[in-house]
């Protein structure tokens, strides 16, 4: 299947690939429908392009006895969901669930096709958007989540609704409640009131609050989000969106640990191998790591610890980030050393150091981490 | 002068037998019943074998009253079978004396083998209901049957015969015995009375067994072969399952001969050629061969029996094992139930722990315990065609089949446990010496090599077996992608044709080629199934 490009639209796709099928068994011949592998062995990173990309790999399905109840099942979301795009209703992965089985309950000539669980239906949705090489919400399939809690004093947000009315959030105005975009961020159109200096991403959402609370916001022009732990799409397309519109510089302020450096960083900055679809608009590739640094530890006299033998948790982070090192791409670049040597530092001395270790440099001045923060971007100290 | 509480005394073997019962299958009031009746089967089909009687067995199990024992019920247990009945004279001795038999040590592969069971059973009769056990005998040669009970004098280990009398019998010859039991019937379950009958019909094909039991009608299994089975008689001992001691033990045995005509006399598998290549490949010196027994050193008896040990000579003879051999199991196992399938595999004698034992194994498919999928299947132990029904866990049996693969073979089975499902496996062991956990007979000690060679048995048999449950899932896996066929290809067309918006006309097109290309697959599968069935037909089938 030739790369899908940008202004093709899912319903015209979406009835190429039927007629092909009703073609090729009109001939008496196998279709065969092809869907991108989402996986590490079929991912490429390239630091011009800056995030993981698809290979050439692609998953096979051929219609056999074996296959036609998955080719079947999927002709079926198919065509429910581009009801959904023609009507514009939108919907999630449980809700899609339900649907389905409201179409079966009402035609019992569809029972075959019944859903156990939603785990079988999501499978089939998740294929369909590998198939067409599209986001599920180019299906109007929302997750519900929403991007880091963020704020600022400058930021402006618009966004302009399916009815065509137009919204703008002056994020500097919200006081103490921060602005979360939800389902597509690529929507929202992003001004400021002055210029800003840079966006922080703190990895813990509650030292964020902290930061801000502090006056942090009020200090700097900036933009500081929460990432939630592992950033979610919206907290991806949030930051890629802000990259993007703004062109501001990023840092990420997280633990030291493989698990931060691996599954959260990566994942912010260069997207996951399961989303390879989607990593071009849901990673920031410009994002850098601000610390918790190894030199961090010396330099402000941090309380580090030994990764626990006994905690599983901490153990298959470590084995994952040995893995990363010899088979993630993402790694392997020259351009992202800095952040290799992190992860072989991490291996070698098995030791964690958290971002809350920033409070231990001076406990009674509780601007001491904004001030470690501010220092380490105005100095340059970041990967 | 020692008190008279440190006097060494000496019991009799009876005394010893009667405190400790529990030693010999009298551990529980249900143990009693079941140990009593399989001691009285036992003892009839050993006499009826040893004669070539085919035998035809009456079982009667009563309730009488309330028994002596708390909780406990009278019980009549009375075994009667048409084998060649007892001389009057040796009626006290079988059923009143312990250790009086007439197999103990004589390698032969016989049910009983020390004469303690019967006496056991008398012992406890004697103790719970204050009667011995009452028998009714009659040889050919006698002109009237003999009746009489029988008591064992605990203090002196005789029999004591009483109300002896003569009769007028309705069979030419044979024996009955009738035991008043104080213990509790229990019909059903692995230790049940029914599992020990229903068992003893699968391992002797020759036996006709007629059995009434509380609250069950009467029930006649027949016999499905009159062929009796030979029971062979001891061979020569085998040289590699001796001990050193042993051999140089067994060399007085006959007298002042030569070393090689002592060899040859004295053991099986050892010939002229055997005695050559002990020299030639063995390095044992020729004038050892030539030198009479009594005048050979202990140095080269070492030598000796060092040089035999490392001889690759020929298994023991399969005459000294009896087999209940894979047609006489094909015979039998339908007398289970109805069988789906089933394989049985007979292995040739092998020599487990310096004794020669023959390994046999049936694994069946019952078609009326299908309900049962998730549960364990039936395992049957046997010892010398004698089933086994307690102490499951530590048997050399159990521990075999829990070692075995059984996922390879198509059964469903949990890590380390006996697989799942509506199956029976039945596992003999024959030899003349196995070797017993305790003296109750219930169990057979683990050792390596005999579960080693159990285990391959039951690889063959799970073999055998997966070639039935192969064409089983063909046909399983044609008929589900005949379904699928017809379930799917007309929704995925609608669909197909709904989102292209095509006509009718294109749909029916398109679903000709979707049959046609699925039932290829579906063709290819049938062609699989001819296969398989092909192969499992050529296996053996009920």
């Amino acid at each position: 299947m030739k790369e899908r490009q940008q202004d093709e639209k899912i319903p015209a796709l979406s009835r190429a690939l039927c007629e092909r099928l009703l073609q090729d068994l009109e001939r008496a011949r196998r279709p065969v429908l092809y869907a991108t592998k989402c996986s590490l062995d079929n991912a490429i990173y390239n630091h011009k392009i800056g995030y993981l990309t698809p290979g050439a790999k692609k998953v096979a399905t051929e219609l056999s006895v074996g296959s036609v109840k998955k080719m079947s099942r999927t002709i079926f979301m198919l065509e429910v969901v581009l009801r959904n795009l023609s009507v514009g209703a939108v919907n999630t992965k449980r809700e899609l669930y339900y649907i389905s089985k409201g179409e079966i309950k009402h035609n019992s000539t569809l029972k075959p096709l019944d859903f156990e669980s939603q785990d079988e239906s999501d499978e089939i949705i998740d294929f369909i958007c590998e198939m067409l090489e599209c986001y599920r919400e180019e299906l109007n399939c929302y997750a519900n989540d929403r991007g880091g809690q963020t704020y600022s004093q400058q930021l402006i947000v618009t966004e302009t609704l399916p009815d065509g009315d137009i919204a703008v959030v002056e994020l500097g105005k919200l006081g103490t409640t921060p602005f979360q975009p939800k389902n597509r961020p690529q929507n929202l159109k992003l001004s400021t009131k002055k210029k800003i200096d840079f966006g922080l991403i703190v990895e813990s959402e509650g030292t964020a609050n902290t930061l801000v609370a502090n006056g942090f916001t009020k200090r700097h022009s900036c933009i500081l989000m929460g990432a939630q732990g592992v950033p979610s799409n919206a907290v991806r397309g949030w930051c890629k969106l802000i990259q993007d519109q703004l062109e501001v510089p990023l840092y990420f302020f997280g633990d030291l640990d493989a698990y931060t450096m691996q599954n959260i960083f990566r994942t912010l900055k260069a997207g996951s191998a399961s989303s390879l679809i989607r990593n071009k608009d849901f990673s920031a590739p410009d994002v850098r790591f601000l610390g918790v640094l190894p030199d961090d530890i010396k330099k402000y006299d941090l309380n580090d610890y030994p990764v626990r033998e006994s905690d599983a948790q901490e153990v298959r982070a470590l084995k994952k980030a040995q893995d990363a090192l010899k088979n993630d791409p993402f790694f392997h670049d020259k351009r992202n050393k800095g952040l290799t040597e992190i992860l072989e530092w991490l291996l070698s001395h098995k030791r964690r150091c958290e971002q809350q270790a920033y409070f231990t440099v001076d406990p009674r001045d509780p601007v001491m981490p904004e001030k470690i923060i501010v220092d380490k971007i105005r100095r340059g100290h970041y990967v | 002068m020692a008190k008279q509480s440190e006097q060494i005394t000496t019991s009799s073997t009876a005394e010893y037998f009667s405190k400790n019962l529990q030693q010999v299958g009298f551990s529980s009031q249900t143990k009693a019943v079941l140990t009593t009746l399989k001691e009285a089967v036992d003892n009839a089909l050993d006499a009826c074998e040893e004669h070539s009687i085919a035998p035809e067995v009456h079982v009667l199990i009563e309730k009488v009253g309330l028994g002596s024992l708390k909780n406990s019920e009278q019980i009549r247990i009375r075994v009667d079978d048409n084998g060649p009945g007892i001389d009057p004279d040796n009626v006290p001795k079988v059923f009143g004396e312990y250790l009086a038999s007439s197999k103990f040590g004589r390698g032969r592969c016989s049910r009983g083998q020390q004469g303690i069971g019967i006496s056991a059973a008398t012992t406890w009769a004697q103790l719970t209901s204050a009667v011995g056990a009452r028998v009714i005998t009659k040889t050919s040669t006698m002109r009237k049957a003999m009746k009489c009970s029988v008591e064992v004098d605990i203090k002196n280990n005789r029999g004591v015969v009483k109300e002896r009398v003569t009769l007028d019998w309705d069979r030419p010859h044979g024996t009955s015995v009738e035991f008043l039991v104080d213990g509790r019937v229990q019909v059903n379950g692995e230790a049940g009375l029914l599992n020990y009958l229903t068992a003893t019909a699968l391992v002797n094909p020759h036996l006709t067994l007629h059995y009434r039991m509380p609250d069950m009608d009467k029930v006649v299994v027949k016999r499905v072969t009159t062929e009796v089975p030979l029971i062979p008689e001891a061979t020569a001992p085998h040289p590699h399952t001796m001990k050193l001691g042993e051999f140089i033990a067994h060399s007085h045995l006959f007298g002042r001969v030569k070393v090689a005509v002592w060899l040859k006399k004295g053991f099986s598998r050892i010939t002229d050629s055997v005695c050559d290549e002990m020299v030639k490949t063995g390095g044992l010196p020729a004038l050892v061969l030539d030198t009479l027994v009594d005048k050979v050193t202990e140095v080269q008896f070492k030598q000796l029996f060092s040089v035999i040990q490392n001889m690759p000579l020929l298994a023991p003879s399969t005459r000294s094992v009896l087999s209940i051999g894979e047609e006489g199991f094909e015979k039998s196992i339908g007398r289970l139930g109805s069988v789906d399938f089933f394989a049985a595999v007979s292995r040739k004698p092998a020599i487990c722990d310096f004794k020669p034992v023959q390994v046999e194994v049936a694994v069946a498919r019952l078609q009326n315990k299908v309900s049962e999928a998730d549960s364990s299947a039936q395992v049957l132990r046997f010892a010398n065609r004698v089933p086994l029904q307690f102490d499951k866990a530590s048997c050399a049996i159990v521990k075999a089949i829990e070692s075995v693969n059984w996922r390879a073979y198509g059964l469903v089975q949990p890590k380390n446990s006996l697989p799942q499902g509506p199956y029976i496996i039945a596992v003999s062991v024959v030899s003349p010496f196995i070797k017993f956990k305790n003296a109750s007979k219930e169990t057979i000690d683990a050792s390596d090599e005999l579960v080693e060679e159990l285990r391959r048995a039951l690889i063959q048999a799970g073999q055998k077996l997966s070639r039935y449950i192969r064409r089983e899932l063909k046909a399983n896996e044609l008929e589900l992608k005949i379904r699928h066929i017809e379930q799917f290809c007309p929704i995925l067309i609608d669909g197909l044709c709904r989102i292209t918006e095509a006509p009718e006309a294109r749909k029916e097109k398109a679903k000709a080629g979707l049959v046609k290309l699925l039932g290829k697959d579906a063709e290819s599968t049938e062609k699989e199934l001819e296969k398989a069935v092909i192969a499992s037909q050529k296996g053996k089938e009920v």
